[in-house]
């Protein structure tokens, strides 16, 4: 706890205003500009979330694979230090940005924002932000994406809608990932639905791997529905 | 880490809002968080500390925080819930609901200025 000096009394002059601004507000008034940016080119921005490597750039490259000449996307990825995961998504033949984020734990809006314009908006129908691994704070970053989808491994323990909720009850999307790795691990997919629906009824929930493939195509076509939704608006 | 983040976005927001002539007598903020927040007061006490090395403007400036327990209250039959192990269903009608009432707050509530 801080010490409080109670100067008020001795002064009695003391002004008091009662607000109520969200203290992100800075971020979220530059999440809102980027929603406008998207809304004037179409393009549907997805922010994938999950902890450190639940396999978000390995399904980036799987989804750039079987979605690239039906869709033009591209992605951001953040990242603490590496450029690495960029490289690996540019291998497969889409445009890829880099965002270092100089051992900051999360993406901000603000970082969104400054290299929006190295996109061509108008020619990208998706485009993905790859965020930095972490269940934690980039749940509380808007960054003005259409949709979230965390990642859950079946490699992680199957606690984590419990320990995390403020991320699953931010997210619409939970895809359960590694799911060729099922039969040999002690996951349940049934608990792990259970306790994040417990969290958020409305969560989505596919059990994928970019692996086998499993799930990937209906993971592609609910990309594709959601894109045809906004193309519509 | 986080947390550095949050005091800086913080005093950003504080700056779109109030002129600076009246920044300079600001004298405590005071923060409603809630716990689904994810802002942890003891860090974001420390990292409040810290950002005054960079920001010496503003270190006499009183960091309050007051942290809020999770409430939901039920779209169907009203009843308020008190959220145990975020599990977000009416205690009275056994309804999901993610209408939280309470505990997903990040608010700056008050802020005072010296006259
Ligand atoms: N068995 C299996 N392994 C996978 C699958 N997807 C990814 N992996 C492996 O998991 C490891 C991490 O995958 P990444 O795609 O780099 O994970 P990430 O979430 O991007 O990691 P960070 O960006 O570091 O947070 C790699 O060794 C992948 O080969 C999968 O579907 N099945
Ligand atoms: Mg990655
Ligand atoms: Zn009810």
């Amino acid at each position: 706890m801080s010490i409080e000096k109670s100067t008020k009394a001795a002064r009695g002059t003391a002004q008091c205003e009662n607000t109520n601004i969200n203290l992100l507000k800075a971020n979220d008034f530059v999440a809102d500009i980027i929603k406008k940016e998207m809304a004037k080119s179409n393009t549907l921005l997805v922010n994938i979330t999950s902890s450190a490597g639940s396999g978000k750039t390995t399904l980036m490259q799987k989804t750039a694979e079987k979605l690239k000449d039906k869709l033009n996307m591209a992605v951001m990825v953040g990242d603490l230090e590496t450029e690495r995961d960029a490289e690996r998504i540019r291998e497969t033949g889409i445009f890829a940005l880099q965002i270092v984020t100089g051992g900051i734990c999360h993406l901000e809006a603000q970082m969104i924002h400054q290299v929006l314009d190295q996109f061509d908006l108008p020619n990208i129908d998706l485009l993905f932000i790859e965020n930095v691994g972490n269940l934690v704070c980039p749940a509380s970053f808007d960054l003005g994406e259409d949709y979230r989808v965390t990642l859950m491994a079946t490699t992680e323990g199957d606690d984590k809608p419990k320990k995390y909720p403020r991320m699953f009850l931010t997210s619409d999307m939970m895809l359960v990932s590694k799911a060729d790795l099922l039969p040999y691990l002690p996951f349940s997919v049934e608990a792990v639905t259970k306790d994040a629906r417990e969290v958020n009824h409305e969560l989505e929930v596919l059990q994928i791997s970019s692996l086998s493939e499993e799930g990937i195509d209906e993971w592609c076509d609910w990309l594709v529905q959601k894109v045809k939704q906004k193309q519509q608006t | 880490m986080h947390e550095t983040s949050i005091v800086n976005s913080i005093m950003r927001t504080l700056e779109m809002e109030f002129e600076q002539e009246k920044l300079n007598k600001m004298k405590a903020i005071h923060l409603k968080v809630g716990i689904l927040s994810n802002i942890e007061p003891r860090l974001l006490h420390n990292a409040y500390s810290a950002y005054h090395i960079t920001n010496p403007g503003y270190h006499h400036v009183v960091l309050h925080i007051e942290s809020t327990e999770l409430k939901i209250q039920c779209e169907v039959c009203n009843h308020i819930t008190d959220v145990k192990n975020y599990r977000f269903i009416c205690d009275n009608c056994e309804r999901p609901s993610k209408n939280v009432i309470q505990g997903e707050e990040m608010l700056i509530h008050k802020v005072e200025f010296d006259d």
